[in-house]
């Protein structure tokens, strides 16, 4: 791993965020969401997540399938490989500029959805984690696809899978299939946050952070897969 | 002298269709070899296999001492430079940006920068984004780009491909100078033009399979029909045998002050491949 390597494809990435419009401006959605939500007046954990998750499958995940889809669409992707960065030097590197504006936009939004969590450690883990997950996702998505189109399609069913799946949990008493969703890492965070907010036990948190830890395990795993399936034809 | 490459009997197949079949050739340090064949006979697949983006057949293929697989090491990707005519620069970066990029990756100082782009003639167009480019211009970008951290042996597959003759007279005088500087390059081409000026020798590929290999001299040579045409003041051209009986003629046009030029009859490498393959080299 060399940190010269890491920051040298960070500022690259950024330098190419901030000149595309077309990708730079999702950032937008899950603040509008917030601003919206903020003027309703309502409070639950539901609603001040209503920005989170949609900030990071939108921002987080969309935005690293984008920029790793146009990577391997102009073939900039195999000129990094060839290079004498390492997997991890390119992984990190790319990883980063999201991660950084993933926490910025998630940081914004719980500001203006007026959330204010009692633990913000054990809260901050759990984001964090969360975003290791959904960087590893968008970039899974964009390896398995080879062009910005077939990414954006790609990432579509999972937008919505992540984003909404914690309100399929008000479904579950009519369809109990539906209590599945209980696991995606976008109810797990809600159920975390609920419990910080009263009494909780170390189980209450554990199995939130495990679950999340579990996720980006096994999408990490098959990333790094597919990236070195990548590296040859 | 050592041998940068040396490929036994290289094989590969894509499912049912042999892309290479039993392809031997060796290149010495300090080389420019040419690899020509048409579209499709399997240059850009030889290539590939060279730098460990493909995984062969059969066969052995050695790259700088070590087996071609060993060229995904990190430590080895720093020896060779690559050129193809998908450029794989950012667009949104100007030329300049994408180099200092990848000084970074090889390590190298921000004036290698400078010195890349000196040496392809395009330092005063550094704050240029890409997209803004000329082909030729992206492709002069992309040279400076394969040879910054000054490799041992440098791949260039179609590198003037669709350039005008200007730059692609700057491109040859680049890779000129970097031959003059001790580098290997290995040139794959369909542009026979290129491969005579370029390349001390060259291979003949064709369905994979190499047909010829040699100096462009030495092939002229094998293949030559051994003729002579003298070309007389009055426009008349007649082609004659290069032996003593000839000659006398030759003698007497010169001594009526008829000659106006004379040459030997060589075939072009375009010729010889189609002599060879019952093709065309496009």
């Amino acid at each position: 791993m060399n940190l010269t390597r890491i920051h040298a494809i960070f500022m690259k990435d950024y330098k190419e965020f901030s000149r595309n419009y077309a990708v730079s401006t999702m950032v937008l959605l899950p603040l509008i969401m917030a601003l919206i939500y903020n003027q309703t007046g309502i409070e639950s954990m539901q609603g001040y997540f209503l920005p989170v998750n949609p900030a990071f499958v939108a921002v987080t995940s969309f935005v690293q399938c984008c920029l790793i889809a146009e990577e391997k669409e102009r073939n900039t992707l195999r000129s990094l490989m060839l290079s004498p960065a390492t997997l991890f030097d390119i992984l990190l590197g790319k990883s980063l500029l999201v991660f950084t504006i993933s926490a910025i936009t998630i940081i914004l939004s719980v500001y203006l959805v007026g959330y204010n969590p009692a633990n913000w450690l054990i809260l901050g883990m759990a984001l964090f984690l969360s975003a290791v997950f959904y960087i590893g996702l968008g970039t899974l998505c964009a390896l398995f696809t080879k062009t910005i189109l077939e990414a954006s399609v790609a990432i579509l069913p999972i937008m919505l899978i992540f984003s909404f799946g914690p309100f399929a949990l008000q479904l579950s008493g009519k369809y109990p299939i539906l209590q599945i969703a209980e696991w995606l890492p976008s109810a797990q965070i809600i159920l975390l946050a609920e419990s910080i907010e009263q009494a909780y036990t170390a189980t209450d948190i554990m199995v939130p952070i495990i679950t999340i830890l579990v996720w980006s395990i096994i999408t990490w795993f098959f990333t790094i897969v597919l990236y070195k399936k990548t590296m040859v034809d | 002298m050592m041998n940068v490459i040396d490929v036994q009997h290289l094989q590969k197949s894509f499912q049912k269709e042999e892309a290479l079949q039993d392809v031997s050739f060796s290149i010495k340090k300090g080389e420019i070899f040419g690899f020509l064949g048409p579209s499709g006979s399997g240059k850009t697949t030889t290539i590939k296999i060279l730098t460990a983006q493909l995984t062969r057949s059969g066969g052995s293929v050695f790259v700088l001492g070590q087996d071609a697989e060993e060229m995904k090491k990190t430590e080895n990707r720093a020896r060779f430079g690559i050129l193809t005519d998908n450029s794989g620069l950012y667009s949104r970066l100007s030329v300049e940006e994408n180099l200092l990029l990848y000084s970074k990756l090889y390590n190298l100082p921000t004036s290698s920068v400078k010195e890349a782009l000196d040496f392809v003639n395009l330092y005063k167009d550094r704050k240029k984004k890409v997209s803004k480019l000329s082909k030729g211009m992206t492709q002069r970008v992309t040279l400076a780009r394969s040879i910054m951290h000054k490799p041992e042996l440098l791949f260039l597959d179609e590198p003037t491909s669709a350039l005008d003759p200007v730059n692609t007279h700057h491109i040859y005088n680049g890779l000129r100078k970097l031959n003059e500087i001790g580098t290997t390059i290995f040139l794959t081409t369909h542009d026979m033009s290129e491969a005579e000026t370029l390349c001390n020798r060259v291979a003949f590929l064709h369905k994979g399979k190499i047909r010829a290999i040699g100096s462009p001299q030495d092939l002229k040579k094998q293949f030559s029909d051994d003729t002579i045409t003298v070309e007389l003041v009055d426009g008349s051209e007649h082609c004659i045998e290069n032996n003593r009986k000839e000659a006398k003629k030759v003698y007497e046009w010169m001594n009526q002050g008829l000659l106006s030029r004379i040459y030997r009859n060589e075939p072009t490498l375009g010729d010889i491949f189609m002599q060879l393959t019952g093709s065309d080299l496009i």
